[in-house]
């Protein structure tokens, strides 16, 4: 889990799929798409050059679209390089070929042969009350954001469903003790992990989970082509058109219960033939958006899609504001935060000791407290001073960027050297308040841990201090109590200590 | 009646200026024709304001609402146009919390407001707090906003509805403020009202009515006729605008004026109305030992006194020619300060706060120019008596003949009809047998009338010697200056009916970036203890872990690397030390000089003079007596080694010796202020607390846990286990009397180690008598308990505190 950039992660597992699984997957129209899709736009562009055309192609010619330049190359390299890893080309004798599979695939997702219902089988009857895109979204926010509430410690009227508590629990983003299949927990506490998943957008998000339930779902013999071809195929679906179950394995059926739970589908019924996907579901390939968190990209999508009917700019304009930075932490260790959703402040909840909340504003105080509690629960500092950096209020860079400015001119203006002068950093966050949450995180670290053995109960002083010198002797005590006739030695010292005492004993017993 | 102070006034005319703001509004509160017709339209706006509030039935908790336990207000309902109102206002279990943003375009405006009717909590760079009292609300009230302005004007700047709660809250607590006026008129005090029924209200109280002296006078009669003369009197000044090109009286209008520029509309409304008031005033007289008394019981029956004093109708007390220089330049802040003490042309008593070097001198000295009547300044020793008198000649005009001053050294007494006055509380305050000619001069004080009385740093004086200033001194109006309203005890509640509401206090920050005080680096040093030093440290008593952690090697050396690193980059330093023992020790050791209470006057003299002047002389190391009124422009770093306990105002005074660096206007100038702490003692825990004010004034302490550099220092001290262990012998052997921090009360100065000596035994026997526990850890404990009691206390004796708190 080093990484959680949702791209790379995707990427990533598709590249280290065994050619055989991937050629299987190659099958699929959607799969191809989104697969593309998930290319950088060179190599977008390199597949579209290729996919229709039989012959192979010499890779020289591809250097003529790139800019000579350092950044030119390295798109080029980037692109090759990750084609070639997903084995969508081979290289011969500097000729490319795409590979037939994914060229068949691929052509039939883009004229629309899809004899292999790709793309989904849309019911073709309607249903009595159609369900709404309004409803689908306010389903999907309300389960993704359940998870997500759960995860940060808000208390819920209703718990998660056993499906997503076992993932959470294996995927390492949270620990949970006690039965989960009966739902009583004795404890739960969000992870160092847990919490930088928290921070990411809401796609890195889904990604995230629906990896690792790949990863679960090949230990309960699932068909992991299956499964992956039923994702991507979301990713393809229309929104607000309800699909039929037909076309599906069983594989796929028994992931619909899983997906429903996360919101990403939504059935009327466990039942019900049909399902619809929602917008979780349908901009999973999409790469047009960074999001932030589940309710403003859901927002930020309502609000595109309505766009025309909607003339409340001025309000927009606002919003977007805030998405682009909420948090004023002040040198005095206040907060405030121009939050409206609840999941935000729930996650606020778990570093600042929170005061009080208006529509559009909460305030708090950063405490040591609050600080060492989160810090207890696994998340670390710099996770938190870069959550605040990241969603630092524009005023608050403003102000950064005026003081750097300030320092810059007055060193150049008393000719310090160029060197010192690129050291200069932006400082969002008050320096002393980024200092002290460190110096909390260290006054944890301040106990250092050694495994070992204690001696005690000695017959006599003699004994002791024979042991105890020996134990010094050869350097393996790391603490005495000579009061008490105690020691402490290391996991190395024992056994020596150990064969010493028993040769001594021996050699008491001979004389 | 419709008398609008500067703040709102300037607010309106603001917002009627930006035309933007209230043209896009649907809100009629914004109206432009509000500032033309303030009251018409307030109870239009108010009752709008009404409807708007939300019943907090409308509330939906959600997933989180019940982190804030109370505190979610998210179902008050923005305002359409939130975005460009900079304040939210809530009310949380006792105290009503305002929240402004200092980047919002009318920011500015809204500060202005507050200060005025609200107590600043916090002002760092991005969000104020404000916080409403009843001793705020009191405060504007009496520089002359009314209880509906205030709403309005709230409402106004709010981005959400005022809660009623709130509303009320306002309307309770300044129902009955103003109503009581405290005047005194021929050396008399009497208790006045513009409502009989009030007067007969206060009557027929148990407490008030014992205090009232039958007069032979018939005071009803005489009064009216005397206020109709008085009316007179200030229409013909009014319709007299002054043509003189005076620089001073140009001056005054700016500060006394504020209401005849910005209200001529309503003058003639103003005038009908003082009349009509003039002729129902109704007063009884006092005893002048009763007043405190009487000011306190009011307090607690919710009927404050207002003091104010017609200084200008004032035909009694002889006028002291007095004016500001043409050179003087009084600054923005300055000016505004004193229009809230002259919002209504009369001259309210009041408490003003600068910071330290923020010019409060000139402050008193322009508002005794205002004045114009017989002055008397206390301060708090010989020298800044002498400093007080040198700043008058140097600011203004007055005659030299007419000042004079009261001190052990000099007994003069002015020539002529009015003058000037300076003195020391001590010399006033003194109850023991005096001299024969101090008697003398303290009976010209006590015999006459004053016009005003300026109370220098009224932060530091025991409130018991206060009363006995107030009392024996009888002037028109107060003003007590100082920089830090904090104390670690309750004495800083008593102030406000000792002296009257707070008037104003400045943004320090602000100043700090108009470059009227120096901006200031604040870092607090951990200096771990050597091992040796911390295991004493565990197995030792209280008094001995401070000599232990004061005499810690790396504090030490931590003191000796930033004399040296700062010696170099040419600095002037001070250190602070409150711990004489370890002054002397840290001085003798760096071979620098120092100074504590037991030096000589001529010594100190001597020292300071070569750290202004001396090249060579760099650094001094100061024991508790610099803490105020030393005036070294020089200094231009400051590390302080030793401290009292948790005490704020210590912090923010110590501090204050370097905001006004003579260099504070260079480019890229900074001041520096260093703490050194002892890592894991009880030392940690007091400098949090000490940093609290300065810390919500907006200045932010770095933690340094590593001098660089420091080990390769040449001459390091204590730099060989040896040496330690040497030192650490030599403190066990110390008597742990030592520790005791020195004992100078801050009312004495470096240099003036006042004649006093009485006082100053008194003082210590005072001290000793508290616990150490409260003493030390315990003081700003105590001063929030202290806080809360107080309000209880409110509370079960005031009815509007029952009104407002039992309800619920």
């Amino acid at each position: 889990m080093s990484s959680y950039l949702f791209k790379d992660t995707v990427n990533e597992y598709l590249e280290n799929l065994p050619y055989s699984m991937k050629s299987k997957l190659f099958k699929s129209p959607a799969t191809c798409l989104a697969i593309y899709r998930l290319l950088p736009n060179l190599a977008k562009f390199y597949i579209m050059s290729m996919v229709f055309h039989e012959k192979p192609v010499n890779s020289r010619i591809w250097d003529v679209w790139v800019k000579d330049s350092d950044q030119g190359k390295k798109l080029e390299v980037e692109g090759l390089r990750r084609m070639k890893s997903l084995n969508l080309i081979t290289e011969k004798n500097n000729y490319l070929v795409l590979d037939e599979h994914f060229r068949e695939s691929f052509r039939n997702a883009l004229v629309g042969n899809d004899s292999h219902h790709a793309f989904g089988v849309p019911c073709a009857t309607d249903e009595n009350n159609k369900t709404s895109i309004d409803f689908l979204d306010e389903f999907a926010t309300k389960k993704w954001e359940s998870i997500l509430h759960f995860m940060v410690g808000t208390e819920l009227d209703e718990l998660p469903s056993v499906g997503v508590l076992s993932l959470l629990k294996h995927s390492g983003l949270m620990e949970i003790n006690g039965d989960i299949t009966k739902r009583n927990l004795t404890s739960v506490n969000i992870t160092k992990e847990g919490f930088s998943f928290l921070l990411q957008d809401v796609n890195a998000q889904i990604w995230t989970l629906l990896l690792e339930y790949l990863k679960i779902a090949e230990t309960l013999n699932m068909d992991s082509v299956d499964v992956l071809n039923f994702i991507f195929m979301l990713g393809s679906l229309e929104l607000g058109k309800d699909y039929s179950l037909e076309a599906l394995s069983e594989t796929q059926i028994k992931m619909l219960e899983d997906l429903r739970d996360y919101g990403l589908v939504y059935q009327r019924k466990a039942s019900s033939k049909r399902f619809y996907p929602t917008r979780l579901a349908t901009t999973l390939t999409s790469d047009s958006t960074t999001l932030r968190s589940v309710s403003s990209a859901m927002n930020k999508a309502i609000r595109s899609a309505k766009q025309d009917n909607e003339k409340d700019v001025k309000e927009e304009e606002a919003q977007v504001d805030f998405v682009s930075g909420t948090i004023i932490v002040e040198t005095n260790f206040k907060l405030y935060c121009y939050a409206t959703s609840p999941l935000q402040i729930a996650i606020l909840n778990l570093f600042v000791h929170l005061k009080s909340r208006f529509s559009n504003l909460v305030t708090g105080q950063i405490t040591r407290e609050s600080i060492q509690r989160a810090l207890k629960s696994g998340i670390a500092s710099d996770q938190i001073i870069a959550y605040l950096e990241v969603n630092a209020h524009p005023q608050m860079k403003k102000l950064a960027q005026a003081a750097l400015n300030k320092k810059i001119e007055f060193e150049s203006v008393n000719g310090m050297k160029a060197s010192h002068l690129s050291l200069r950093n932006l400082e969002i966050v008050p320096s002393n308040i980024v200092d002290q949450i460190k110096l909390w995180q260290l006054e944890l670290d301040r106990i250092q841990a050694f495994g070992g053995y204690l001696f005690k109960d000695f017959k006599g002083e003699v004994e002791y201090k024979g042991l105890l010198n020996y134990a010094e002797e050869i350097g393996v005590l790391l603490y005495k109590d000579n009061a008490n006739r105690k020691f402490f030695v290391t996991d190395e010292g024992r056994q020596q200590l150990i064969d010493y005492a028993s040769r001594r004993t021996k050699r008491q017993k001979k004389s | 009646m419709a008398r609008v102070a500067g703040a709102l006034q300037q607010s309106l005319s603001l917002e009627h200026n930006d035309s933007d703001f209230s043209s896009d509004t649907s809100d009629t509160s914004f109206d432009s024709d509000d500032t033309k017709n303030p009251r018409q339209k307030k109870a239009k706006a108010v009752s709008k304001s009404f409807q708007k509030i939300k019943p907090q039935s409308g509330f939906v908790p959600d997933a989180v609402s019940k982190i804030f336990n109370g505190t979610d207000f998210s179902y008050l309902k923005l305002r359409p146009d939130h975005v460009s109102r900079p304040i939210w206002i809530y009310e949380a279990v006792d105290k009503i919390i305002i929240i402004l943003e200092s980047f919002s375009p009318l920011a500015e405006q809204a500060q202005d407001f507050l200060i005025t009717i609200a107590e600043p909590v916090s002002r760092p760079s991005h969000v104020h707090e404000y916080r409403i009292t009843l001793h705020s609300l009191y405060a504007a009230v009496s520089v002359g906003l009314e209880t509906e302005d205030i709403i309005v004007v709230l409402n106004r700047f709010s981005k959400v509805p005022i809660a009623d709660s709130i509303i009320n809250f306002i309307r309770a607590a300044t129902k009955s403020i103003g109503k009581v006026k405290l005047v005194l008129k021929h050396n008399r005090y009497f208790v006045e009202s513009p409502q009989a029924d009030i007067l007969r209200m206060l009557l027929q109280d148990p407490i008030i009515g014992k205090l009232k002296i039958d007069s032979k006078d018939s005071i009803k009669n005489g009064d009216s006729e005397q206020s109709q003369n008085a009316s007179t009197t200030t229409n013909g000044q009014n319709n007299n605008p002054s043509s003189s090109n005076d620089p001073n009286e140009r001056l005054l209008n700016s500060v006394v004026g504020e209401t005849k520029d910005a209200g001529n509309g309503i003058e003639d409304e103003q005038d009908d109305d003082n009349d009509d008031d003039f002729d129902k005033v109704h007063s009884f007289e006092i005893a002048v030992e009763s007043v405190e008394d009487v000011k306190r019981r009011c307090l607690d029956i919710d009927y404050p006194v207002l003091e104010e004093y017609d200084f200008r109708n004032d035909s009694i007390n002889a006028n002291l020619d007095i004016g500001l220089k043409a050179s003087t330049k009084v600054r923005p802040y300055q000016e505004k300060s004193l229009s809230k003490m002259f919002g209504n042309g009369r001259a309210r008593s009041g408490i003003i706060v600068l910071p330290c070097g923020a010019g409060k001198t000139l402050v008193g000295i322009t508002a005794a120019c205002t004045i114009k009547k017989s002055v008397v300044v206390l301060c708090t020793s010989s020298v800044s008596a002498v400093q007080w008198r040198d700043q008058f000649l140097q600011w203004c005009t007055i005659h030299p003949d007419n000042v004079s001053v009261f001190t052990s050294d000099s007994k003069e007494i002015f020539k002529g009809d009015a003058g000037l006055v300076v003195s020391t509380y001590s010399m006033v305050a003194n109850t023991r047998n005096r001299s024969h000619q101090s008697q003398k001069v303290m009976d010209f004080l006590t015999s006459r009338e004053w016009g005003f009385i300026i109370l220098d740093e009224v932060h530091v004086v025991p409130a018991e010697m206060f009363r006995r200033v107030i009392t024996t001194i009888k002037a028109h109006a107060k003003l007590g200056l100082t920089a830090t309203l904090v104390r670690e005890d309750n004495k800083i509640g008593d102030l406000n009916f000792l002296i009257g509401p707070k008037l104003y206090e400045a943004n320090w920050m602000d100043l700090a970036q108009k470059g009227h005080i120096a901006k200031v680096q604040c870092a607090e040093v951990w200096c771990p203890m050597t091992s040796e030093f911390y295991q004493e440290y565990l197995r030792q008593n209280a008094r001995k872990k401070m000599l232990l952690y004061v005499m810690n090697p790396t504090k030490f050396q931590a003191c000796q690397f930033l004399i040296h690193y700062h010696e170099k980059r040419g600095d002037k330093i001070i250190v602070f030390s409150d711990n004489v023992y370890a002054l002397r020790e840290y001085a003798l050791k760096l071979e620098k000089h120092f100074i504590c209470g037991d030096t000589p006057q001529h010594e100190r003299l001597d020292i300071l003079k070569n750290f202004q002047l001396n090249e060579n002389v760099n650094t001094i190391f100061l024991s508790k007596v610099g803490d105020t009124s030393i005036d070294l422009p020089e200094a231009t770093c400051l590390i302080q080694i030793s401290s009292h306990y948790g005490s704020r105002r210590q912090e923010a005074q110590r501090l204050g010796r370097i905001l006004r660096a003579k260099r504070r206007n260079d480019e890229g100038f900074n001041a520096f202020f260093y703490s050194l702490v002892s890592k894991d003692t009880q030392e940690m825990y007091y400098s949090t607390k000490r940093q609290a004010f300065l810390v919500d004034q907006g200045y932010a302490f770095k933690v340094i846990t590593h001098l660089n550099g420091m080990e390769s220092l040449p001459n390091l001290a204590y730099s060989s286990a040896k040496e330690r262990r040497e030192l650490l012998q030599d403190i066990l052997l110390k008597n742990e009397e030592l520790a005791n921090l020195e004992e100078g009360d801050d009312a004495d100065d470096v240099i003036g180690r006042s004649a006093n000596a009485a006082k100053k035994r008194r003082n210590k026997a005072k001290r000793t008598a508290g616990s150490l526990a409260s003493h030390a850890g315990g003081e700003d404990m105590a001063y929030v308990e202290h806080g809360r009691n107080r309000n209880k206390e409110l509370r079960e004796h005031s009815s509007l505190m029952q009104k407002l708190y039992y309800k619920k």
